[in-house]
C-alpha cells in the first residue's frame, strides 16, 4: 500500500475558532477512507482542505507526494461530489459530465462523446445525455454527479455527504454502488458522512472526527470492537457504560466492574496507556443477553429486572436494571422462535461475557 | 363588487394619462385640449427634425445605457459578494450600499454638484450625469439581483472550478448564465431609472441637456407640447417592446435554468 495523501500537522482556524486541530493523516492509494463525526466536528473542512476550497493555517497537506499548498483546486488531482450535487441545471446530462473535459483541447468531439457515454454507462445512465439536467430526480443527479468526477480519472473522489439527500432506500442501494464502483475504477474514494452505519458498511479505514480531532482512525470493525474513548463508543452504535476500577495491570488486566465484580480482561480490550486507578467499561447491548426459560448457557449470569421494553420486529431491545449500577443495562434480543416478549418488570437472568467488554479512556 | 370598482378606477388612474399621449400626439391642434380637432402627424415630423431634440435624446440615451451597464456590473460584484462569501461587517455595508435608495435625489444632486465644481474643479458632462446615475440605480440592481444569486448554490462555481476551470471561467461558465435573467432585469430597470431621472440631470448637466430636461425646458413653450406628446407616444411604445423584450428572455432562461416561475419581473 502507498500513501497518496498526507496530511502533515493540519490547522484550520475562521478568526477565533479552530476548526481543525493537529491533523495527521495518511491515506492510502485506492482505498476507502471516511472520515465520521457529528455535525461541526471538522469533517467537511478537512475534506475541503484536501479538495483545495479551504486554504490551511498551518501544517501541509501533499498528494502524490506534492505539496498542495500553492496549487489552486482547479489544479488538483481530485474529484469532489457535492452534497447538493451541484449539477449545473442550464446544461444537459451530457453537457454536465462533459464539463470537466473542457480543457483537454487533445481530445476531439467524438472521443469525448464516447467517453460520457461510457461514464453514464458506469453509474447506469446510458442513454440519459440528452436529457436536461434539472429534469432528474435525485438518485440521477447523484449518479450525473460521479460521472462527471470519474470521467476525468481523478486520483482521488471526494464525497461530501454524498447520500444524505436520499431516502433510506435509494441509499442502502447507493452505498452497494458506490462500493462496486470504487473496487471497478480502484480510485481512492474519501467519503464525508455523519451516519455511522454508511462509514462501517463502505470504508475499507474510518476517521473518527469530534470537534476537530480524529479520535480514532481504524478499520470498522477494530472500531465497532474497540472504541478507544467513550465518544467514539457512544457515537459509533450503542454502549452501555459501567464503573470500573482496574486493580493491576501485567500481561492481563484485573478490572472490578459495577455490577458484574471482579474479572480479568486481555491487554487488547484497553487502551494502551491503561493504568491502576478508575476507568469506564463499555458493553455493547447485542453482546449482552437474556436467559430466556428453557434456554441454557455457559456463559455468566446476573440478576436483572426489566425496566424498559422496545419492540423492533426483528429485534427487541430491553433495558434490565441490575444490581449496583444506576443506568439500566441495553440489550438487544433477536426475536427467535418460541422467545416471548417480556414484560416491564419482570424478573429475568442477564447473559454476559467479559470478552465483549472494553475499557476506555 | 366594490373591490372591482375599486379595480377598475385604480386602473383608470394610472392609464389615463398615459392613453391621452398618443391621442394629442395624433390631434391636429396645438392646444391640449377637447375636443379633438382632426387628425395629424404633423409633430412627429417635426419631432424627426428637431435637431436639439435629438442630441437630447441621444445624451439620455448614451447616459441611460452606460449607467446601466455600469450599475449592474457594481451590482453583480455586490450581490455575488453578499450571497457566496462571509465577511466583517457584511450587513453593515451591504446597509450602506443600499441608503442610496432611500437618500432624496436632490441631496445626490447637490452634493454631487459641490463635489464636481467645487472640490475637483472639474467640468460638468454626460460622465458627471453618468456617475450620479450608477451611484442612485446601483442599489436597485442590487436588490434585484440579490434575488437571482440568493437562488443560487455557492457549490455551483467551487463544482465547476473542481473540474478544471478558473475563478472566472467558473463564474463565466456556470454562474454568470444562471442569474442572466437578474441581470436583464437589473439593466432594463438602471435604464429606465436613468432614462428619465430630472433631478440629478437638471443639476449636473453641462452644455447639453438629457431629454427630461430638454422636454422640461420644451413646456415654456406651449406651442411645442405637442410635439412633448409625440415624443412619449414613442417612448411610451418603445418601453413596451422593451418590458416584453426582457420579461421573455427571462422565462426562457427560467426554463432553462429549470427554476420555478415565481411570477413578475422585479
Amino acid at each position: 500500500m502507498t500513501a497518496l495523501i498526507t496530511l502533515t500537522g493540519v490547522n484550520k482556524y475562521y478568526a477565533d475558532y479552530h476548526a481543525l486541530r493537529e491533523i495527521n493523516l495518511t491515506i492510502n492509494a485506492g482505498e476507502f477512507f471516511s472520515l465520521l463525526g457529528p455535525s461541526g466536528c471538522g469533517k467537511t473542512t478537512l475534506l475541503r482542505t484536501i479538495a483545495g476550497f479551504e486554504s490551511v493555517s498551518d501544517g501541509v497537506v501533499m498528494i502524490g507526494g506534492k505539496d498542495m499548498a500553492d496549487v489552486p483546486a482547479n489544479l488538483r488531482p481530485t474529484n469532489m461530489v457535492f452534497q447538493s450535487y451541484a449539477i449545473f441545471p442550464h446544461l444537459t446530462v451530457a453537457e454536465n459530465v462533459a464539463f470537466g473535459l473542457r480543457k483537454s483541447k487533445d481530445l476531439d468531439k467524438p472521443t469525448k462523446a464516447k467517453m460520457v457515454e461510457e461514464a453514464l454507462t458506469m453509474v447506469g445512465l446510458a442513454g440519459y445525455g440528452k436529457r436536461a439536467a434539472h429534469a432528474l430526480s435525485g438518485g440521477q443527479r447523484q449518479r450525473v454527479a460521479l460521472a462527471r468526477a470519474l470521467i476525468l480519472k481523478p486520483k482521488v473522489l471526494l464525497l461530501d455527504e454524498p447520500l444524505s439527500a436520499l431516502d433510506k432506500k435509494m441509499r442502502e442501494q447507493m452505498q452497494v454502488e458506490l462500493i462496486r464502483l470504487q473496487r471497478q475504477v480502484g480510485i481512492t474514494f474519501i467519503l464525508v458522512t455523519h451516519d455511522q452505519e454508511e462509514a462501517l458498511v463502505m470504508s475499507d479505514r474510518i476517521a473518527v472526527m469530534f470537534e476537530g480531532e480524529i479520535g480514532q482512525l481504524a478499520d470498522p470493525e477494530t472500531l465497532y470492537r474497540r472504541p478507544n474513548s467513550r465518544r467514539v463508543a457512544s457515537f459509533i452504535g450503542k454502549m452501555n457504560f459501567l464503573d470500573a476500577e482496574v486493580n493491576a495491570v501485567s500481561e492481563e488486566i484485573d478490572v472490578t466492574v459495577q455490577g458484574l465484580g471482579p474479572l480479568k480482561i486481555s491487554a487488547e480490550q484497553a487502551p494502551e496507556e491503561v493504568s491502576v486507578g478508575p476507568a469506564v467499561a463499555g458493553i455493547r447491548p447485542e453482546t449482552l443477553g437474556i436467559l430466556f426459560e428453557g434456554e441454557t448457557t455457559n456463559r455468566k449470569l446476573v440478576d436483572g429486572v426489566v425496566d424498559e421494553v422496545v419492540y423492533y420486529g426483528d429485534m427487541t431491545y430491553y433495558d434490565v436494571r441490575i444490581d449496583g449500577v444506576a443506568q439500566p443495562l441495553n440489550i438487544a434480543m433477536k426475536n427467535l422462535i418460541g422467545r416471548p416478549v417480556l414484560d416491564v418488570g419482570a424478573k429475568t437472568r442477564v447473559i454476559w461475557d467479559e470478552r465483549s467488554l472494553v475499557l476506555l479512556k | 363588487m366594490s373591490l372591482r370598482i375599486y379595480a377598475i378606477a385604480y386602473l383608470i388612474f394610472l392609464y389615463a394619462p398615459i392613453i391621452l399621449l398618443p391621442i394629442f400626439a395624433f390631434n391636429d391642434a396645438t392646444i391640449i385640449a377637447f375636443p379633438l380637432s382632426g387628425f395629424t402627424t404633423d409633430w412627429f415630423t417635426e419631432l424627426a427634425s428637431n435637431k436639439s431634440l435629438h442630441a437630447a435624446v441621444k445624451n439620455s440615451l448614451f447616459i441611460a445605457l452606460v449607467s446601466a451597464i455600469t450599475s449592474t456590473i457594481l451590482g453583480v460584484c455586490a450581490a455575488r459578494a453578499g450571497a457566496m462569501h462571509r465577511f466583517r461587517f457584511k450587513a453593515g455595508i451591504m446597509g450602506f450600499i443600499m441608503l442610496p435608495l432611500v437618500l432624496p435625489e436632490i441631496i445626490v444632486a447637490v452634493s454631487l454638484l459641490v463635489v464636481v465644481v467645487q472640490i475637483f474643479d472639474l467640468g460638468l458632462s454626460n460622465w458627471t450625469i453618468i456617475a450620479a446615475h450608477v451611484l442612485i440605480c446601483t442599489p436597485f440592481c442590487i436588490a434585484i439581483l440579490n434575488g437571482a444569486f440568493q437562488n443560487l448554490d455557492p457549490a455551483m462555481e467551487e463544482a465547476a472550478m473542481d473540474l478544471g476551470e478558473s475563478r472566472f471561467s467558473a463564474f463565466r461558465l456556470v454562474t454568470l448564465p444562471l442569474v442572466m435573467p437578474g441581470i436583464i432585469s437589473s439593466m432594463l430597470i438602471a435604464f429606465t431609472i436613468s432614462l428619465d431621472e430630472f433631478i440629478i440631470a437638471f443639476f449636473l448637466s453641462g452644455a447639453s441637456p438629457t431629454m427630461p430636461v430638454y422636454i422640461w425646458g420644451l413646456l415654456r413653450f406651449p406651442a411645442s407640447l405637442p410635439v412633448v406628446m409625440a415624443l412619449g407616444t414613442i417612448l411610451v411604445a418603445l418601453s413596451i417592446v422593451l418590458l416584453t423584450i426582457a420579461e421573455l428572455l427571462r422565462r426562457r432562461g427560467l426554463a432553462r435554468a429549470g427554476v420555478k416561475d415565481k411570477g413578475g419581473f422585479l
